[in-house]
């Protein structure tokens, strides 16, 4: 026994030999400015839940550094870097400061060391605040837009730690007969119980997850215009809403915006999954009707909407030429449609953001979960906001019927694809302000005024990762707890199985 | 008495009838014997130095390997990882191809030298152990392009590293077990003869002379094409040219996209372009579907690039980056893409990637100097030539004949410069589209055209009289035409059986391109007119 401890406890020695103690420095000179880091964390709003936030020094001239940060209602925790600047911070003792400074601000204090000694840059502040961020992130991970796809995967993010796990990869090595594409994956009520994703080309199909059984099905047919697309699940019953669209893309030769993704047309799905059925909501012809979002009280089914552009010098068989040709012309607005859920019947559309007036274009309407907020991407024209550098994130208050943009999280470039947490109190979105090329995800906090607040790039164990990482995030969406199934589940089910085709039913039958 | 005469009788005998060993030959001068192991790591050192290093260093730009895991995750969870990341590790060092070479013909030796000892090679039977040599450095010259171009690049010093360590242990293991010493490495054998040495030493250059012969005889155009990438990437436009004419004769649209880009370079697009037959033989080439229809891949970043089209690069270099991972050539070009665009943070992102690849600093240190210093960039005379040629407008690529650099520039209605007429001009005489080349001619008017303009005028002006007063210069070609119409009328009734017969003797003259050049193309463009298919 006594070896034992012996043993454990050179072990431990040994251990915290490996790790370098930070003191602050006894001597220094006051700088005016404020450390600038990367990624910038500066004065922002964390979740008191969240990983460390790991930066970059950016001080060319600096050999090492030293951060303190000290909570207003206690607690100190110093750090530091060298040579590379990465200022890397323990994960429990960051836990154990946050969680004492709940509600509460952060002072940090950074240090370099440069060839003159040390200098003290100007203090800047991390607020904590009192609601957590619901602790699972899934994402995509995917090379830049453009035509082509090869190895892509739907990831899921722990924001308390650094762990990533794989929720499904397609395969990893070229082969005609198994490459396939996987998109748009949603959850239901913020919740990992009711998952779905697409899977496209071989093996296509939209995979359904209910807790752990695992389904494939195929959202088709010839009286659909394609197989569904953008989801999102009714909050309390087993239906899907689905944009179904014949997309197009097209590219820019001499343009920054470098992509536009165009729909020559598009229309709403409402698909059960209980029974396999598949109704059409909305498919009118002269109107492109997408990115369909329920409501949280499952009553309001808020969608985009555009007017197909008019011009008789096209013949319908040249309608993507057109809609090419017009492509700035097309201007969508944020509607929506009662939705009875006893009779399962919508009712007649209405507006809600009125941007083709202000010759603006939304997309991706996104309830909070308190129902009270309608988080939208607002930009020049267009509804693939993603390769949109006007695009920046709207929200228009349902209560004041006001609408305004978050100023605060937004930025010059892309600003795009977003997600609520369940407590209505924090967005995670995708944008494309760190290099205009790659997406990137940050959180913003949400506060009780309906104000967004500085967002943060997502924390990385390594900040040099977001730099590194040569594929771009997309389609974020917080849960509250991690996916059930495992990958090879999900491989089996999608290797494994057709998939049963939905049965569509007419308007008439759904009338009757 | 008797003993003396006995001493006496002795030496006069050993004068009559002299030992062997005490006789004084005279002999040829002999050399001594090699070690076939250090002649066949000089000679395959040589070979991949040498005769193949331009395509083992195109091979390293076509990959991969940093010291960052984030950027090395592409490789994750393939089969073999391990061994193709330590063999993009080894390929790196082809950034010098001698020091690459060092490598590659160390493994390949200590492989034959272990490969005898395993088997136990003896007498006769030593000359078995090049068979592994032989069939490396044959493989590696059949494969061509495949060596490279959309696969696994680590397998080039993956695999013979991977053979030399499995003959190690195995060598290890056998020397464990056995008294018997191991033969020499650096000497020849003692129990060897000389005849055996020679012949040993013969054979030991067998396995390059089947390389050279492969690459000599079925891919001829591998060495050409990358040592013309070599030259681009040094920025060498005029011995770029100069190979590409030298080897006029291989007809491969990749050779022919280096070539022109080298002409746009060089302001030779309008005099220079026909000097190379173009009639499209088909290199050995698969790419990652196995199919090899996308031929079109492998010149089409730089190609966009050169022709101004730097959206359309970027377009390119990314779905090269999206089917093959990551690689230095995409990288690179993404990087120069950005400062064009000045989109600094990008090109940022690119240069910090490229700082955790090995031996790169150079190309870096050029670069990152432009950073944030558009004055710096458009100084730059490569940089200088793109921007003459960057598109006035915005329009789609969807909109244009592919691939993109021909159809832009067939499109072309407004450039920035002379050189982008020329480029179009050059484009539409290629594809033999006479009524849009003569409609985009007239900003020439009264000027004499560069050459090869002046002779597609001067073919067109037989039909249009009138263009010969629209031009100077254009009645000397009259003259030369005349006689071009009167030597090719017995071979005009079989084109295609003439077209190569007759390229000596016209190169670089447009009228024979327009009747004997490009025939398939043609053929194509005649027989599906109404099609929207590419330009060619």
């Amino acid at each position: 026994m006594k070896r034992i401890c012996l043993l454990l406890v050179c072990a431990l020695a040994l251990a915290s030999c490996g790790k370098k103690r930070y003191a602050l420095p006894s001597a220094s000179v006051d700088y005016a400015e404020e450390a600038q880091t990367y990624p910038d964390y500066n004065n922002v709003v964390v979740p008191p839940n969240i990983a460390p936030l790991n930066f970059i020094l950016k001080e060319a001239e600096a050999s090492e550094a030293v951060v303190e940060y000290r909570g207003s209602k206690g607690g100190q925790l110093i750090t530091g870097a060298g040579e590379d600047l990465k200022v890397k911070i323990d994960t429990t003792e960051w836990r154990s400061l946050l969680e004492k400074n709940r509600g509460a601000d952060l002072q940090v204090t950074v240090y370099a060391h440069l060839p003159s000694g040390w200098r003290k840059y100007k203090s800047h502040v991390i607020s904590v605040a009192e609601e957590e961020i619901d602790p699972y992130l899934s994402y995509r991970l995917i090379e830049p837009g453009y035509e082509l796809y090869r190895q892509l995967g739907l990831y899921q993010r722990n924001l308390t730690n650094w762990t990533v796990t794989t929720i499904y990869e397609n395969n990893r090595v070229y082969s005609d007969e198994h490459n396939h594409c996987i998109n748009c994956h949603n959850y239901q009520n913020n919740s990992t119980e009711r998952m779905l994703f697409h899977v496209r080309a071989n093996h296509g199909g939209t995979v359904i997850v209910e807790g752990t059984k695992i389904k494939k099905v195929q959202i088709k047919g010839d009286s659909i215009l394609a197989a569904g697309v953008y989801p999102s699940w009714h909050p309390k019953s087993n239906k899907v809403a689905f944009s179904t669209n014949d997309t197009g893309q097209t590219f820019h030769i001499h343009s920054p915006e470098k992509i536009e993704v165009l729909d020559d047309k598009s229309d709403l799905l409402l698909y059960d999954v209980d029974k396999n059925e598949v109704r059409t909501i909305l498919g009118d012809t002269m109107k492109l009707e997408t990115f369909p979002c329920w409501s949280p009280d499952g009553n309001w089914l808020y969608y985009c909407e555009a007017d197909e552009p008019v011009d008789e010098s096209f013949p319908d068989s040249l309608l993507s030429q057109k809609m090419v040709r017009h492509y700035q012309d097309l201007l969508y607005d944020i509607k929506r449609l009662p939705y009875d859920q006893r009779t399962g019947k919508f009712g007649e559309a209405e507006t809600v953001v009125d941007c083709r007036s202000r010759h603006r274009s939304a997309s991706f309407p996104k309830l909070s979960p308190d129902g009270r907020y309608v988080l939208f991407a607002e930009g020049d024209y267009g509804q693939f906001h993603i390769w949109h550098k006007s695009s920046d994130l709207f929200v228009k208050d349902l209560r004041t019927d006001s609408v305004y943009p978050l100023t605060a999280a937004n930025s010059p470039d892309v600003d795009s694809y977003h997600t609520w947490s369940s407590n209505s109190r924090w967005i995670v979105f995708s944008t494309r302000r760190m290099d205009g090329n790659y997406t990137r995800l940050f959180v913003a906090y949400f506060d009780r005024k309906g104000q967004a607040h500085k967002a943060f790039c997502l924390p990385q164990e390594d900040p040099e990762q977001n730099i590194m990482l040569l594929r771009s995030y997309n389609v974020p969406e917080l849960t509250r707890d991690a996916v059930r199934v495992t990958p090879s589940e999900l491989r089996q089910c999608i290797y494994e199985t057709e998939g049963e085709p939905a049965k569509y039913i007419s308007q008439y039958e759904s009338n009757h | 008495m008797p003993k003396k005469h006995s001493e006496k009788k002795a030496k006069t005998m050993a004068v009559l009838h002299p030992r062997p060993h005490e006789t004084k030959r005279k002999v040829a001068p002999t050399f001594p014997l090699i070690s076939p192991y250090i002649f066949l790591f000089v000679v395959v050192w040589a070979w991949a130095a040498f005769w193949y290093g331009d395509v083992f260093r195109i091979a390293r730009e076509f990959s991969f390997w940093s010291s960052n895991g984030t950027l090395m995750s592409y490789e994750d969870g393939r089969p073999w990882e391990l061994l193709w990341r330590i063999g993009l590790f080894l390929l790196q060092f082809f950034r010098w191809p001698a020091l690459g070479a060092l490598l590659l013909s160390f493994f390949v030796t200590a492989s034959t030298y272990l490969f005898s000892y395993c088997l136990r090679l003896r007498s006769w039977w030593r000359l078995l152990q090049f068979v592994p040599a032989i069939l490396f450095l044959a493989s590696i010259a059949y494969v061509g392009f495949d060596l490279y171009y959309e696969t696994e690049t680590g397998m080039i010093m993956g695999i013979p590293f991977l053979c030399f360590l499995i003959l190690l242990v195995a060598g290890v293991m056998i020397r464990s077990f056995s008294r018997k010493g191991m033969p020499p490495l650096l000497k020849a054998d003692k129990g060897e003869s000389r005849r055996q040495n020679h012949v040993q030493l013969a054979l030991a250059l067998v396995p390059v002379l089947i390389a050279m012969a492969i690459t000599q005889w079925m891919r001829p155009y591998v060495r050409v094409v990358t040592r013309m990438q070599r030259y681009m990437m040094e920025q060498n436009w005029k011995d770029m040219a100069e190979t590409g004419r030298d080897n006029g004769n291989l007809s491969y649209r990749p050779l022919a996209a280096y070539y022109a880009i080298a002409l746009v370079q060089r302001g030779e697009i309008g005099t220079r372009l026909f000097d190379i037959r173009m009639d499209y033989d088909t290199p050995y080439m698969h790419g990652y579907n196995g199919t090899g229809n996308d031929i079109a891949n492998y010149y089409l970043p730089e190609c966009d690039f050169y022709a101004g089209l730097v959206e359309t690069s970027i377009h390119h270099s990314m779905e090269n980056m999206t089917m093959n991972g990551p690689n230095l050539r995409a990288l690179k070009l993404l990087a120069k893409c950005a400062l064009l665009t000045g989109e600094w943070e990008v090109a940022e992102k690119y240069f910090t990637v490229l700082h955790t690849v090995p031996f790169e600093g150079k190309w870096l240190r050029k670069y990152e100097s432009m950073l944030r210093d558009t004055a710096a960039i458009n100084r730059d005379p490569e940089f200088h030539m793109v921007r003459l040629t960057e598109p006035v407008h915005d329009i789609f690529e969807n909109n244009l004949v592919q691939p993109v650099f021909l159809g832009y520039n067939a499109a072309l209605l407004e450039g920035r410069s002379i050189n982008a007429l020329w480029n179009s001009l050059a484009v539409h005489i290629y594809t033999k589209s006479m009524p849009q080349f003569i409609y985009r001619c007239q900003p020439m008017k009264g000027t004499a055209p560069p050459e090869s303009f002046a002779e597609a005028l001067a073919l067109m002006s037989s039909k249009q009289p009138e263009l010969k007063q629209m031009y100077s210069g254009l009645d000397f070609q009259r003259s030369r035409l005349s006689r071009f119409a009167s030597e090719i009328k017995p071979y005009m009734k079989d084109k295609q059986k003439y077209a190569k017969e007759l390229y000596p003797k016209y190169k670089g003259y447009y009228p024979y391109y327009y009747f004997f050049g490009n025939l398939k193309a043609t053929k194509k463009k005649e027989d599906n007119a109404t099609s929207k298919s590419g330009v060619n």
